[in-house]
């Protein structure tokens, strides 16, 4: 396990399309080697359950902020905690948007949206993440039962400030996006699984909610509204442990089963809450419902939302965080936490063994949940592209955006190349013995 | 997951495709500057199949490290 990280993580592999074809040359199937992105699971049991969030947000390059939260989660439902102070709800809301802000305004740039407003959106996002506890790429915000930091009244005044001009910034990369997207007849192919995304009390879409939704491609609700405890019953994974562990909903089975989450099920679950993203959503919703929009509506969402956290002043009280046992936790007790981060769900699941060490776990990325809609994806792509034979082809060769590319960028998974220049993302089609990863 | 482990650069080959060679917890690797052009010798990057991902500052960096050799995945 540590040589094959650690040779991963140094390997510029940049990102591997594996076409599997059949005897007539034809595209049997696509998909993404994901071997890239290992499952961290084994290095962890074993060692203490209170450490874990600790060392897994070290591990991410990222996401460190939603795994941070996650991860405190799964320890506060495995500690029972109580409900969190309002001061402590305030600020995890803040670094939680915030980093979601951040996430949506690089991919704006990648896409060529206008300098300014990109870095209006960057500036407002670290600022808020400063204030919230995460000045550099790692936070120290929340600790079990609360959080360490508190927001100075005027730090709050002055993210107050600059919230409209970020707003403003947000909503034109937002308009520049739905008026790019593609012709609904030529939209990316339609996913016929789920949208699964977290939600409030209400059946809103929330990035820090407390309830799962999950809506079928037809708009008919799977799941309401499930409590993070009932994770298991509700998801399961086809391959367990595995890279691509294809995990689906278990009321439909593992066929129809499938789902996506990020942006486009986030706004596919329900109605946004705040009003100049919901006015967003609806012109989105009447479109192709393709992802770039998608993205920059959900930051403009997540500025309001912060707008929201900061005109409350309850992130300028002192930290008060209510106690979380975890010694002494029962052997087999789990803990489940979960966030809707800027690449849709991320759950951490925490299994306890003896003497408070953890004994199992499940860290589920959203890249290994939106693995089989890629693999639908690319498999479209590869069928249009003209590649033959088991000939690798880089689709920047011609300095275009290949249908290829499009299909990683309509998915976003938490590779390096995502952040490239359009046309500029390095695909490297290989035909591959089949592997379990890709089943 | 997207694991991405901290590195001190300790040379650059500038060009339209910016190289380093990295130090990754005593390791000498190669690594792409193409997201963060602006870095220099001695900065602290995080490195993800290749590519620098996010620049540190070297007490994250010390921090980060610390989480790697902790889950034994560097040597002591």
């Amino acid at each position: 396990m540590t040589r094959l990280v650690l040779d991963e993580l140094l390997d510029p592999s940049e990102v591997r399309v594996v076409v599997d074809r059949a005897a007539d040359g034809s595209v049997a199937r696509a998909r993404l080697a994901l071997s890239d992105l290992p499952r961290v699971e084994p290095v962890l049991l074993g060692r203490p359950v209170a450490r874990i969030p600790a060392l897994v947000e070290r591990l991410c390059g990222l996401c460190p902020a939603a795994h941070h939260l996650a991860g405190v989660r799964a320890l506060e439902a495995l500690g029972g905690a109580a409900p969190l102070p309002a001061q402590a709800t305030a600020v995890r809301r803040l670094l939680h948007h915030a980093s979601a802000v951040q996430a949506h305004a690089a991919r704006a740039a990648t896409l060529g949206r206008d300098p300014a407003d990109v870095a209006a959106l960057a500036r407002f996002a670290a600022d808020a993440l400063a204030a919230a506890g995460m000045p550099s790429h790692f936070p120290a915000t929340a600790v079990p039962g609360g959080v360490r930091v508190t927001v100075p009244a005027p730090v709050r005044e002055a993210l107050l400030a600059a919230v409209p001009d970020a707003v403003a910034a947000a909503r034109r990369i937002a308009l520049g996006a739905l008026a790019d997207a593609p012709d609904p007849a030529a939209a990316p192919l339609a996913f016929t699984g789920a949208d699964v995304a977290l939600v409030d009390a209400d059946g809103r879409p929330d990035l820090l909610g407390t309830h799962l939704r999950a809506v079928a491609a037809d708009g008919t609700v799977l799941h309401h509204a499930q409590p993070a405890a009932r994770l298991t019953a509700v998801l399961a994974e086809q391959h367990p442990g595995a890279a691509a562990p294809r995990p689906y909903l278990r009321m439909l089975g593992p066929d129809a089963g499938r789902y996506r989450v990020g942006p486009v099920a986030q706004l596919g679950v329900g109605p946004l809450r705040t009003p100049q993203a919901a006015d967003l959503q609806d012109s989105w919703a009447r479109g192709p419902r393709a992802a770039a929009p998608a993205r920059a509506i959900m930051a403009v969402a997540a500025v309001e939302a912060v707008a929201e956290v900061l005109s409350d002043g309850a992130v300028c009280a002192p930290p008060e965080p209510v106690a979380v046992t975890l010694t002494g936790l029962p052997a087999g007790a789990s803990g489940v936490g979960w966030v809707d981060g800027p690449r849709g769900l991320l759950v951490h699941r925490y299994v306890t063994g003896d003497d408070d060490v953890l004994h199992a776990a499940t860290i589920l990325t959203p890249t290994a949940q939106n693995e089989p809609w890629l693999a639908d994806l690319l498999h479209a792509a590869a069928q249009g592209d003209g590649t033959q034979g088991d000939g690798t082809k880089d689709s920047t060769q011609d300095g275009t955006v290949g249908p290829l590319e499009r299909a990683v960028r309509e998915a976003d998974p938490c590779l390096p190349c995502t952040a490239a220049p359009l046309g500029a993302m390095r695909l490297t089609l290989t035909g591959a013995p089949d592997t379990p990863e890709g089943r | 997951m997207c694991v991405a482990i901290p590195a001190r650069i300790t040379q650059i080959t500038p060009g339209e495709l910016p190289m380093a060679l990295v130090d990754v917890a005593g390791r000498c690797e190669p690594c792409c500057l193409a997201y963060h052009r602006d870095a220099v010798v001695g900065d602290y990057v995080l490195v993800q199949n290749g590519f620098a991902v996010s620049l540190l500052d070297p007490q994250a960096a010390a921090e980060s490290l610390a989480a790697f050799a902790e889950l034994g995945l560097v040597g002591p």
